[in-house]
């Protein structure tokens, strides 16, 4: 289970959306800090595009605050249905962005003086993120969804609309595709001596 | 690549995840209290059913109530037009220290009313 960033824990996502759905404006505080980190990081490793992202985790979370009344326990868990309509946001941005032929803004380096580890992690990341970017968009988000937000298959499964078995297979091709483009990269990401 | 090796990669890209920003915070819960106010205000009740004898007026007198801003705005107009005869009848004492601090002394209650007197000189 995902630690949540509030201290409230034990309530599950689901009894939250239903208190808010009685306009308690507490559980909407602890949903919003529960799940926009998790929204948002989806969608920018998705999209490649921090600003576009904040938009995509903004709306879908504004999709769950719409439907909090007519939510009905036990059908989903809160997080996969947040996940696949801001997985649904991130398919129409990308095609949007497909066909006006624009490429995504690189992300602005940051600057700040830190330990070597840091700048290799950071290093790491971004060269992950390249990577990502030129995956197919199918493989693209199961691998985010199983090696970043560390989702179980099924979950998967029932965010992309897919069976279980074709989760593995994109997550395994993904894999695949990741390897053999980050293989020329292992020098410069520190990965020769690890 | 090893499969470690890319694990290590899965590992920076989850550390270096982004973190929601304070504006985005507030701007969700903006978007969280609007969507229980909403829900909180009923729902208008549905019109009824107009007879077509003096339809046009009333959507008429619907659309000026509505370019006024709705009944709290007749509100204001209605007391406004109360006090406004009120002090064209009484004429209160303590106005002349009114129009005189806001307008200097040089115009009187009887300046501010529109004059029809230079229509009905014979000329």
């Amino acid at each position: 289970m995902d630690m949540a960033l509030d201290a409230s824990g034990e309530e599950t996502d689901e009894d939250l959306l239903a208190a808010y759905g009685q306009g308690d404006a507490r559980a909407a505080r602890i949903l919003t800090l529960r799940l926009t980190p998790r929204v948002l990081s989806f969608a920018a490793r998705l999209l490649g595009d921090a600003a576009e992202a904040e938009d995509v985790a903004q709306e879908a979370m504004l999709r769950l605050w719409r439907m909090a009344p007519d939510w009905r326990t036990g059908e989903a868990k809160v997080s996969t249905w947040l996940f696949r309509v801001a997985s649904n946001l991130c398919t129409d941005r990308l095609r949007r962005r497909r066909s006006q032929g624009l490429d995504s803004v690189p992300e602005p380096e940051d600057d700040t003086p830190g330990a070597e580890a840091r700048l290799l992690t950071e290093a790491r990341a971004r060269a992950l993120q390249e990577a990502l970017d030129g995956l197919p968009e199918r493989q693209r988000q199961a691998v985010i969804l199983r090696h970043l937000e560390g989702l179980a298959n099924p979950e998967i499964a029932e965010i992309m609309e897919i069976s279980t078995e074709a989760v593995e297979s994109l997550t395994a091709r993904g894999k695949r595709a990741l390897k053999a483009g980050l293989t020329a990269r292992r020098g410069e990401l520190g990965l020769h001596d690890d | 690549m090893t499969d470690a090796e890319l694990d290590s990669l899965f590992e920076a890209a989850r550390v270096s995840a982004p973190d929601p920003s304070a504006a985005l915070l507030a701007r969700i819960m903006d978007d969280a209290m609007a969507q229980a106010g909403a829900r909180a205000v009923p729902d208008p009740a549905p019109a009824p059913q107009r007879r077509p004898g003096g339809s046009v007026r009333r959507r008429l007198l619907a659309c000026v109530l509505a370019g006024l801003g709705g009944w709290p705005s007749m509100a204001g107009l209605a007391t406004a037009g109360v006090v406004g005869i009120w002090i064209g009848y009484a004429d209160p004492v303590g106005l002349d220290a009114v129009t005189t601090a806001m307008l200097g002394g040089g115009y009187g209650p009887a300046d501010l009313a529109p004059s029809l007197d230079t229509f009905l000189q014979e000329g």
